[in-house]
């Protein structure tokens, strides 16, 4: 008889690498839902008893449908898999009723054994081979794109940095989904002036390159929310340096292990270029100036941190080069096969 | 530095001189490459088995091969250092700029040091290369050109 499981992430390639860690012999029948909504619906309709739950996902996330799972008595055993690996979210979800956390990519060992200390698998089915063949799986032949694939590595590469904010700051880390776009540098500003909602702000970008992939990680801070950063930070800074030296502290921390989180998914070594403040209490035009003559277009993630309990907001912009996308995708298809 | 070096500092200072974000480059006397570290592979694209003995010349063609030879050949001879500026000479090996979105120079413009390397014996046997990216300096020293032109 064949265990009803689920799997519920936004991102396809994020299913695709589930499903190809699970063990092969365990015989489930897969259904998959690509946000918390359609995947809560599917537990109602007693397609699962097994749910495999992402945390970060638009229309519903992991943390409602825990929530509302509790809420209609709703008992599946849930093992949730992100890449918001804050020790807060972790405390959460177990609260919330979570039997176990495994961090993004999901390592087959580590699913094993955790199938296995739930009672899930049984180590000694996996002994003897499974008598008949196991249907092939669905995701095999789901065709990932691009887009998709660059969205859920930034996203298990903003959880780590989360994580480590988190952890110098002492808060908890809203993420969002990262969005992921291809546009002309023209509409950079565009884009920029969005995030800024009007707002003055400070501004720092870094350059990274490697392996044929370029680019320029771009942090924005709106200025209203300075002095909210400093509280967190302990730090009273009383002029426009000792601000700088703040933003430039906390840009290392985010960009960095963003970057380290990226680079180790697709297995290249970055080096990173000194960061540059580009401006402090100013208007997005004054602070960037894209050089348009050289580059079209740009291939941008951009990803908004938010910390709850404060009015605090970054927007970190990984943008990559033009010449680039080949590279990295090409990286992208040697990781998905 | 300590006189006396132990084994794990050596790994360190290996480490260092990979991860640094100068370019350092060792050459023999042929102009031959030994040491290409990480921030030479991810700017020129070309990781060190690549280039591993094969000669400057023949992977950078856009080096103005008399010009490097002479000072090279005084390193040599004199054991003291060289140096290129960028306002003589913009870059030894053409990269693209650091920062190539917000960046506004086309490529880096590059300070260079040649280091004389002693060999055992006292000689000379090897040359280190250490590239400077002075693209900001560069590009501010434009624009106050351009301002006191205008002026």
């Amino acid at each position: 008889m064949a265990i009803g499981l689920l799997v519920c992430d936004d991102s396809m390639m994020a299913r695709k690498q589930l499903i190809r860690a699970l063990p092969p012999e365990w015989p489930v029948s897969i259904s998959q839902a690509c946000h918390g909504e359609e995947g809560l619906q599917m537990i109602r309709q007693g397609l699962a008893s097994v749910v495999l739950l992402d945390l970060t996902m638009p229309v519903m996330d992991g943390f409602e449908v825990l929530a509302a799972l509790r809420s209609e008595g709703l008992t599946p055993k849930v093992i949730v898999v992100s890449g918001d690996v804050q020790e807060e979210a972790i405390r959460r979800v177990t609260e919330l009723g979570a039997l176990a956390f495994i961090k993004k990519p999901a390592e087959p060992e580590e699913l094993r054994q955790t199938l296995e200390r739930l009672g899930l698998l049984n180590p000694a089915d996996s002994a003897v081979a499974s008598p008949e063949p196991v249907p092939s799986r669905p995701a095999f032949e789901l065709k990932i794109n691009f887009r998709d694939a660059l969205r859920e590595i930034s996203n298990v590469a903003m959880g780590r940095a989360a994580a480590l904010l988190a952890k110098v700051l002492g808060v908890f880390v809203e993420l969002p989904v990262p969005a992921v776009n291809i546009f002309e540098v023209s509409e950079l500003h565009m884009t920029l002036a969005d995030a800024q909602r009007g707002e003055r702000c400070s501004a720092l970008c870094q350059g990274f390159i490697g392996d044929g992939i370029a680019g320029e990680a771009l942090l924005l801070f709106h200025d209203s929310e300075i002095s909210d950063i400093a509280k967190l930070f302990n730090w009273q800074p009383g002029n426009d340096v000792e601000t700088a030296e703040m933003l430039l502290d906390l840009a290392s921390i985010l960009i960095g292990a963003c970057l380290s989180g990226i680079s180790e998914q697709i297995d290249v070594r970055f080096s990173q270029g000194h960061p540059q403040l580009l401006g402090l209490h100013s208007s997005i035009d004054s602070l960037i100036h894209v050089n348009q003559r050289r580059w079209r277009k740009t291939l941008a993630v951009e990803i908004s941190y938010s910390l709850e309990g404060h009015n605090v907001h970054f927007d970190l912009l990984l943008l990559f080069t033009e010449d680039s996308i080949q590279r990295l995708s090409h990286k992208i298809n040697y990781l998905l096969n | 530095m300590a006189a006396q070096i132990d084994i794990n500092e050596v790994h360190w200072l290996l480490d260092i001189v990979q991860c640094i974000d100068v370019g350092v480059i060792v050459l023999d006397r042929q102009y031959q490459i030994e040491v290409w570290n990480s921030f030479m592979e991810n700017h020129s694209g070309m990781g060190p088995d690549q280039v591993y003995g094969q000669s400057l010349f023949s992977l950078f063609s856009e080096i103005d091969e008399p010009w490097f030879r002479r000072k090279v050949d005084t390193v040599l001879q004199l054991g003291t250092r060289a140096f290129s500026l960028w306002e003589q000479h913009p870059y030894l090996v053409h990269f693209k700029n650091y920062q190539p979105i917000t960046g506004l120079a086309d490529y880096m413009y590059q300070n260079v040091t040649l280091l004389p390397l002693a060999g055992a014996t006292g000689s000379i046997e090897h040359i280190c290369v250490v590239i400077y990216d002075a693209t900001q300096a560069a590009m501010h020293k434009q624009q106050l050109d351009a301002l006191s032109a205008a002026s």
